[in-house]
């Protein structure tokens, strides 16, 4: 890509990540939504965060990967066990991090 | 503008900040490496905000692809925002002015939608707290670009350094932080399923990630399906 097109790229690019967020805040808030779509609404956090944790804790280099050299399997297991503890984000970036370098620079295998 | 209420937002935002540090930082890096000037990438990220999106783009770029491809694959990927900002409208109502609801939407990724979504369920939002959260967020993100830009392809490998898990160790504690009754958990488990059942029977879903549009419509209809059964 030249510069040109980086930069068409970029506009593109922001145009369709700002548009899904911002038009439906200004198209709906006038609405009062029925009972059974707020309740629906309100799954769509943990069903998107279970979906995004599941590829990318399974699924590290493009492929389902649920072997035992999946290194990023090892290290999610005392993450989660972290954040269910402490509820800390900065806690359960903390581990997840250290186990991580701590797996990477002496368990290679 | 309440002050506490812009400082609640600053302080929930900083761990997200600590989590965008690594994948800002390496996001300049890559982009540097693929070709991007130190401000075409801190544009991108200024404009974008959009981490899955901006790394599918460097992706693209590197690869040789087109622009509308990569605009054509954030379509898909940034679906998921249509229905995060759908799901907070109901909170907006009364709270957040529409104009100011609206402009600070901008802000909306997984990570700050997760914070918000948690705090609103037990306080109702307002735009002092919604800025705090969403610019501190942004800037965090821009800035960690910016400097990985800038310090280009001097760290070699940020693996070492355990950079490589930041994302999924932050996506599993807001995963955490947004279950609290059971029928969550178990929307949770089937999206988790589904999306990688889908992902292995069509494998081009895990690129443009239309699995988790898919899985997460799924799950939350069965949500809403055995709520009160289970």
């Amino acid at each position: 890509m030249g510069n040109a097109e980086i930069w068409m790229m970029i506009v593109g690019v922001s145009i369709v990540s700002i548009l899904p967020r911002i038009l439906p805040v200004a198209f709906f808030s006038r609405f009062t939504f029925p009972e059974v779509l707020k309740e629906w609404l309100s799954y769509i956090a943990p069903a998107v965060l279970a979906a995004l944790t599941a590829l990318s804790v399974l699924v590290p280099q493009g492929v389902i990967d649920f072997s035992l050299k999946n290194h990023y399997l090892w290290a999610f297991i005392p993450t989660i066990i972290v954040a269910v503890k402490t509820r800390s984000l900065f806690f359960t970036l903390l581990t997840g991090i250290s186990v991580m370098a701590i797996i990477y620079n002496f368990f290679i295998f | 503008m309440t002050k506490k209420e812009l400082w609640e937002g600053i302080r929930d935002a900083f761990p997200i900040v600590l989590g965008y540090v690594p994948l800002g930082f390496a996001f300049g890096i890559l982009a540097s490496e693929a070709g991007m000037s130190v401000v075409q990438a801190t544009a991108m990220s200024i404009l974008c905000f959009t981490g899955a999106g901006q790394y599918i783009a460097i992706g693209v770029m590197k690869a040789g692809g087109a622009v509308a491809t990569a605009v054509i694959a954030n379509i898909l990927v940034n679906m998921r925002y249509f229905l995060f900002a759908t799901s907070l409208v109901p909170f907006f109502k009364d709270n957040v002015p529409g104009r100011w609801a609206t402009l600070l939407s901008y802000g909306l990724t997984d990570e700050t939608y997760a914070v918000a979504f948690n705090r609103y369920k037990k306080k109702p939002p307002t735009t002092s707290y919604m800025a705090g959260l969403n610019i501190t967020s942004h800037i965090g993100w821009i800035s960690s670009t910016f400097v990985g830009a800038l310090s280009g392809s001097l760290i070699a490998n940020t693996d070492k350094i355990g950079l490589g898990f930041a994302l999924p160790a932050m996506y599993t504690c807001l995963l955490v932080l947004v279950i609290s009754k059971r029928t969550e958990l178990v929307v949770a488990l089937v999206a988790a399923a589904l999306c990688l059942g889908i992902g292995w029977v069509w494998p081009a879903s895990m690129h443009n990630l239309f699995n988790i549009i898919i899985a997460t419509v799924v799950a939350a209809t069965i949500g809403v399906i055995i709520n009160g059964k289970c």
